[in-house]
């Protein structure tokens, strides 16, 4: 199924006045379509997430998941969070299996598919520990599994690796990719850090802040397996490091009033510099 | 460094003990009408092999245990009762709180006049002392579910019955768990304080009776048997639980 938004904006109430987080938002992810969402913190990318799983509305505009407007959140639409949101209570199996339970499947059904999706994050040794016994990468292994065994046609994911280390993180990027090989699911993916969303996405949406807009549409014709050091992918991260440059100094500005300089975000600096950045 | 502490958290209450053992055993050779630790715990032991003091002890570890059982169901019931139904909130919250506010040996007067000199009036004076703190816990654990624990829920597909069973309640189970134990401290006073004014077979009713007669030593042992068992229950069960709980809720 595709996504799209069409002239959305989303305000929030606070301290009596509307803040708005989105302005005119419009954006498609064709079905199969691997798409990230680059930008600064506090840009409203989260909030564009939260808009397609249901579990917030829009103020205008409307919010289309197979041309049928989204009203609430929808197990065809699953999101793995940041923080892996496991639930504490049930083991790794349990939580794998949650969803299959609120849907009612069988026993025997739900752990079958549970272990399938398990295997497939290298977990199945770990199928009886619980959450608070495992790392913050297996924690995300889970959480990807956990939405995953529901078999969603959307698979959004909120910077899901921004709290991992480097290594855990390009380990699990590359899992990812191979998980999406495989099943095809829609995928949006928000992340703050350029290289992840070059590396990953078909398309790469730059979202500015305060209110958010798209700023950019990138598309990346590069095959995959991709190569950190390909030049077309150093170039448009070089692009997007260019466009998000003015933006982090604009959000830093508003928070601290005064004005930050970023030298390794200037479009004249060599991407060598520009790759080791994660905005 | 990790082992220093883990030790002397170990030695710490030992440490205690015998301080407290020997301030005891000091006082009693400096004033003659004290009785000493030695004695209070060798009349205990003695205590505990006479059948008549077997079943008034029975008989307290009997209504604890009713008294408890029904405090559990009242308590959780209640408490998830009015986390779920706002009506219940409304009209019965303000109940939950005030029956919280009073003691548990206030509640004794009351249970006399329903229930007379009986067994029953002492579970229910556990029962009331010892049921606001469960329902109120409850309650609190059951409207604190985590945000995004809720929206991960909610993505997944679980809405109205399913939700609350399956993600608030466990959810709350910290909360409810910190209220088993209160609930259990609370309800074993009521317990006491029922006992002594209803004179219904048991410790309590043995304080009062060693009283009456100005045993003294008899009054201590009795005491340190109460202390003892209250200790021994919080400890081994409820702490336990506790532990058991707050580490793989992620809270410890």
């Amino acid at each position: 199924m595709h996504v799209e938004l069409r002239q959305v904006h989303k305000s929030f109430a606070h301290n009596g006045s509307a803040i708005e987080v989105l302005q005119d938002i419009n954006l498609t992810v064709a079905e199969g379509e691997f798409v990230c969402l680059v930008g600064p913190s506090g840009c409203g990318k989260s909030t564009i997430i939260n808009l397609i799983a249901g579990l917030e509305h829009p103020t205008s505009g409307e919010v289309l998941v197979g041309g049928r407007p989204v009203t609430g959140p929808d197990p065809s639409r699953t999101v793995v969070f940041q923080d892996a949101a496991l639930f504490p209570w049930l083991s790794v199996l349990g939580n794998v299996e949650f969803g299959l339970r609120i849907a009612g499947l069988p026993k025997d059904t739900r752990r079958a598919r549970a272990m399938e999706y398990l295997r497939l994050v290298h977990l199945s040794k770990f199928v009886h520990a619980y959450p608070h016994q495992l790392s913050g990468g297996m924690k995300q292994r889970v959480a990807i599994a956990r939405a995953l065994a529901l078999q969603p046609a959307i698979f959004l994911l909120d910077e899901p690796f921004a709290a991992l280390d480097a290594q855990t993180r390009a380990v699990l990027q590359n899992e990812l990719l191979e998980i999406w090989e495989l099943a095809r699911p829609t995928i949006l993916f928000v992340t703050h850090n350029v290289r992840e969303a070059t590396g990953l996405a078909d398309r790469v949406y730059v979202i500015s802040s305060r209110p958010g807009q798209i700023r950019d549409i990138q598309a990346i014709h590069v095959a995959r397996p991709r190569h950190a050091e390909d030049p077309i992918l150093l170039a448009c991260q070089h692009k997007i490091l260019g466009l998000l440059g003015d933006e982090i100094e604009k959000v830093l500005r508003e928070e601290l009033g005064e004005t930050v300089h970023f030298p390794e975000a200037q479009h004249a600096s060599p991407p060598e510099q520009a790759r080791g950045m994660h905005i | 460094m990790v082992l220093v502490p883990r030790r002397a958290a170990f030695l710490k209450p030992v440490l205690a003990l015998v301080l407290l053992g020997g301030l005891w055993e000091l006082t009693a050779r400096l004033i003659p009408a004290w009785p000493g630790p030695g004695h209070v715990i060798g009349l205990l032991g003695g205590n505990l092999l006479k059948p008549e003091f077997q079943s008034a002890l029975l008989g307290s570890v009997r209504r604890m245990v009713i008294g408890y059982l029904l405090v559990m169901a009242v308590g959780i019931g209640g408490g998830l009762l009015l986390g779920r139904v706002p009506l219940v909130d409304q009209v019965l919250g303000s109940f939950a709180v005030a029956l919280h506010a009073i003691p548990g040996a206030a509640w004794v007067p009351l249970s006399i006049v329903w229930f007379g000199m009986t067994e029953r009036a002492v579970i229910f004076t556990i029962l009331l002392g010892a049921a606001g703190i469960l329902i109120v816990d409850t309650d609190t654990g059951i409207r604190e579910v985590p945000p995004l624990i809720s929206r991960a829920a909610r993505t997944m597909g679980a809405t109205g019955v399913k939700y609350f069973w399956f993600v608030v309640v466990p959810a709350a189970i910290p909360k409810i768990v910190s209220g088993l134990r209160l609930a259990w401290a609370f309800g074993w006073r009521a317990l006491m304080a029922g006992e002594l004014l209803t004179s219904v077979s048991g410790l309590g009713q043995q304080l009062s009776a060693v009283a009456k007669t100005g045993q003294l030593d008899q009054l201590l042992a009795l005491m340190l048997l109460i202390a003892v068992i209250g200790v021994a229950v919080d400890g081994l069960i409820f702490k336990r639980l506790e532990h058991i709980v707050r580490v793989r809720w992620g809270l410890a």
